[in-house]
């Protein structure tokens, strides 16, 4: 492939002129998205159970406690908060998202960045697509059903309405980056599959997934505020039960963007470089 | 002496279930169960004795797959006798397939990852092949097959085109010594330096090692070369059991007469045969069997011209069994209306 | 038939081993994976205390049983995995089991052992051995024979389950992710004391899917614990008859399955 057929790396520029066709690109990725029905429909159930298991564990790790609160969460949080993090799974693909490494493996790659679209763009209008069909047949769904089931939390103000669909979509680019450059690892490594379950458990590990970040050690909790991951699901948890107000809700919202931008930029360069080795190797 | 395959009245019905679309369509499957029957195999009776060679033809859903898979004692039937090496396949399924081969298309025999030598030896454990002979017909298939070129090759690394996979998984189909043969479309996909190596080999084994072979088949230079006997089946029918000289003679339409006249005459037309090729002094004359002799032809033409020499073509096998597929030539009295339609070989 | 079984998975192992680091990685990975669940949960114990009253080592005793059973269940069943057999069941290559005159059970063991499935066996070995240590309890002989016994028993408990799975593949290629929720989710679900679900959920793991007999009430006979349900004291000597009982139930359906395949075809 020769350099300037990788035209689609140097982006930006041509990014607003081309809005119609990322949205079209995301409308295709939705629709492809729900046509999984038996997919989605046994994810569902599957997320459901597993929401279901995890909310019993916190209310007999709450035990004696569960009329008061801890660090925070009143068990009725602690419900909710499984149930918010089950529907999150799907959503900002927890557990693996490959489309991407398997472009590169088979060498498709190659007609992707000969598009004149922007290549990161490109792919990350397809995952909004995703993620957004996700959201409606996995993520919606598994809170209607704590809703029926237990007594959950709802965000308490118009305010945190608003901030959680900042939060939500902050989240998801967030993810999108992180996915992106551990999938650009194929550019290098044989094996980017290992990579990738690797990195796939590290933001299960980091994100607050498994526990609330408040529940853990001192320790652990400034170890994981080093890094960006509690951005993609603590973050949002937060918001969602109103556990941030005025200046904090702010604060957490203004270093979800903070990570954003840096992990952008991260991208691009791990891009352009990827590009190079392919350019300079051959396509 | 007993056939070694015995075929009485088989009948093999499926039941398939409409498929609704759409999200609501899930739940209607769910709920109701449409469904309606099909004869894959409707009334089949044949027997196969020990050491014939038999073409089984028949188009894409005709139930020649179904068959087979019924004699492998892979499918249990719906009703009817079937009795192969004297037992009851599905019955005794471990017997049973330990005295038959069976080689399905592109399915391999031998395993993806391991040399191919190493497959034919697992295979020997598997069907307990004693020494000696396993090592007998190792060295015979080696020669025959020349299968040192890979034998040390993992199977995936095969090429197609050459048939080495063909060639190995025959080999592996026939290490035990088995005295039935099945092959499903063996020379599918090959050039045609491979596929006559592969006709050669089911030829020897057929002739040199008494093994019965059931082949089916798309290419009817197969059936032609290799096949004295043709079973026809269309719709789970058997349409034609016999000869393929006898298949030719009844429903093989037209002839053909070349002429090589000593002059060039203007004009060679002669009664009850039409003229479809003229090059020269050649010309190829077409004329229906049944008709016209072709005795009476040439009586015809060397009455009227000088001929230098002639020859008389039999029509191609394989517009033969086109004609009677297309033309229905076979078709029961009363049609095959029983028949809802086909289900997938 | 033991020499046959051998060769078959040496085969799978050594197309595994051939992608060394590959196998290192995802070794490496599954043991990762398992272990970073335990190792929350642990971190949340030191605010909580207790989960439904149990501390950390008791809770570690139940998990790393569960895991280290699971794990051995993952690489033994392999062959029987729901996702793995059905692809065979879609690629048709199920038919060449039946043209083999070799037992359809052994083929089905025999042809998978997907070795890095290890790191969990070993994850749970790690967090039980830790339990060992940080609970010190008063061994009994009686004990120490009853343990191996418990932990083949749940292996079978869970290769049943696998094997149901697999057998509904005959049916409908479909149902197999859904089958998920049954042997992954019950696994996790068995690692955590019972009492803390609610009465439904238990009553199905005690009575239906006995899963509670194969590893709940062996606990609380080694930890030395009360039955919080009241039900009676032979309850844990159960495990090897709810084991290798659902074992049993699970190949006669596998009977069932199987000659509905050959009835039906493809």
């Amino acid at each position: 492939m020769r350099p300037h057929e990788a035209q689609s790396v140097r982006g930006g520029e041509a990014a607003s002129a081309d809005w119609p066709a990322y949205a079209a690109l995301a409308r295709m990725a939705f629709q492809r998205q729900l046509a999984y029905r038996f997919a989605n429909v046994s994810g569902l159930l599957t997320n459901g159970f597993f929401g279901l298991l995890r909310a019993y564990v916190l209310i007999a790790l709450f035990g004696a406690r569960h009329a008061g609160r801890v660090a925070g969460y009143s068990i009725g949080d602690a419900i909710t908060y499984t149930g918010l993090t089950q529907a999150l799974i799907a959503y900002i693909a927890l557990w693996g998202w490959w489309d991407l490494m398997r472009s590169i493996r088979t060498g498709e790659v190659a007609s992707d960045l000969s598009r004149p679209l922007d290549f990161f763009w490109y792919w990350c209008a397809q995952d909004f697509g995703r993620a957004a069909a996700q959201m409606l047949v996995r993520g919606l769904p598994i809170m209607a059903a704590y809703a029926l089931v237990f007594r959950i939390t709802l965000p308490p103000t118009p305010l945190h309405w608003l901030a959680l669909l900042v939060t939500l979509a902050l989240a998801l680019f967030l993810s999108f980056c992180w996915r992106f450059i551990v999938s650009l690892s194929a550019f290098w490594m044989q094996d980017a599959v290992g990579i990738g379950r690797m990195a796939w458990i590290v933001v299960t590990f980091l994100s607050g997934f498994l526990m609330p970040v408040a529940f853990l050690p001192d320790w652990m909790q400034a170890l994981m505020r080093y890094t960006f991951f509690p951005a993609m699901i603590n973050t949002v948890v937060e918001v969602y039960l109103g556990l941030l107000d005025g200046p904090a809700l702010l604060g957490a919202l203004a270093a979800q963007l903070l990570w954003a931008v840096i992990l952008y930029a991260l991208a691009r360069l791990v891009l352009a470089a990827g590009v190079r080795k392919l350019v300079i190797q051959g396509g | 002496m007993q056939p070694i395959i015995s075929v009485v009245n088989l009948h093999k019905e499926f039941r398939v279930f409409r498929h609704h679309r759409g999200a609501l369509g899930a739940l209607r499957n769910l709920l109701t169960r449409e469904s309606r029957v099909v004869k894959a195999v409707d009334g089949l009776t044949f027997s196969i004795r020990r050491g014939e060679l038999v073409g089984y033809l028949g188009p894409n859903g005709a139930g020649k797959s179904t068959t087979l898979k019924i004699l492998t004692g892979i499918l249990v039937p719906t009703s009817g006798e079937v009795r192969v090496n004297g037992r009851v396949p599905w019955r005794e399924r471990k017997a049973h397939v330990a005295r038959i081969g069976a080689v399905f298309g592109q399915r391999n025999i031998l395993w993806w990852d391991l040399p191919v030598i190493e497959s034919l030896d697992l295979l020997r454990e598997i069907y307990k092949v004693p020494a000696a002979t396993y090592r007998r017909n190792l060295d015979h298939f080696r020669e025959v097959l020349a299968l040192d070129d890979f034998l040390h090759t993992p199977v995936r690394s095969l090429s197609l085109g050459q048939s080495m996979r063909a060639r190995a998984g025959v080999a592996g189909a026939l290490v035990h010594d088995p005295d039935l043969v099945f092959l499903d479309e063996p020379t599918i996909g090959l050039d045609v330096v491979a596929k006559e190596r592969i006709r050669q080999f089911i030829r020897h084994i057929n002739r040199e090692r008494g093994a019965t072979v059931i082949l089916t088949t798309h290419d009817l230079s197969d059936v032609e070369k290799l096949c004295e006997r043709v079973m026809m089946i269309d719709h789970g029918h058997l349409l034609f059991d016999g000869q393929l000289e006898a298949l030719r003679q009844r429903f093989g339409g037209e002839r053909e007469l070349v002429v090589d006249f000593a002059e060039d005459y203007p004009d060679v037309s002669v009664e009850e045969a039409r003229i479809v090729e003229r090059d020269g002094l050649r010309v190829t004359y077409r004329f229906t069997r049944g008709a016209v002799t072709a005795s009476t032809l040439i009586g015809r033409l060397s009455a009227r011209y000088r001929l230098l020499d002639l020859s008389v073509r039999e029509p191609e096998i394989e517009d033969t069994v086109r004609r009677i597929y297309e033309e229905r030539l076979l078709e029961k009295p009363g049609g095959n209306a029983g028949n809802e339609g086909t289900v997938g070989t | 038939m033991l020499s046959l079984y051998l060769r078959l998975i040496s085969i799978s192992l050594r197309s595994q081993m051939q992608y060394r680091l590959s196998f290192l990685l995802d070794a490496l990975g599954s043991t990762f994976a398992s272990l970073v669940e335990f190792v929350t949960l642990a971190a949340a114990l030191t605010r909580f205390g207790s989960v439904g009253g149990w501390r950390l080592g008791e809770v570690a005793f139940l998990y790393g049983l569960v895991e280290m059973a699971f794990g051995t269940m993952d690489m033994v069943f392999s062959g029987f995995d729901p996702g793995y057999f059905s692809q065979q069941i879609r690629r048709g290559t199920f038919d060449q089991f039946l043209l083999r005159p070799a037992s359809l059970v052994l083929q089905m063991f025999g042809s998978e052992f997907i070795l890095r499935r290890l790191g969990r066996m070993a994850q749970g070995a790690a967090v039980f051995a830790l339990s060992l240590w940080v609970l010190n309890l008063p061994w009994t002989p009686g004990k120490l024979m009853y343990l191996p016994v418990v932990f083949v028993s749940t292996v079978a408990f869970f290769g049943g389950l696998f094997v149901v799975g697999a057998a509904t593949c005959f049916w409908t290629v479909e149902a197999s992710e859904a089958i998920n929720i049954f042997t992954y989710g019950g696994s996790t679900m068995l690692s955590y004391p019972m009492h803390i679900y609610a009465d439904w959920m238990r009553r199905f793991f005690i009575f239906v899917v006995p899963g509670a007999l194969l590893v709940y009430y062996p606990a609380l006979f080694f930890l030395g614990k009360p039955d919080p349900l009241g039900l009676p004291p032979f309850m844990p000597f159960l495990a090897p008859l709810a084991g290798f009982g659902v074992l049993a139930a699970a190949f006669a359906f596998w009977q069932i399955g199987v000659r509905k395949y050959t009835s039906t075809g493809t």
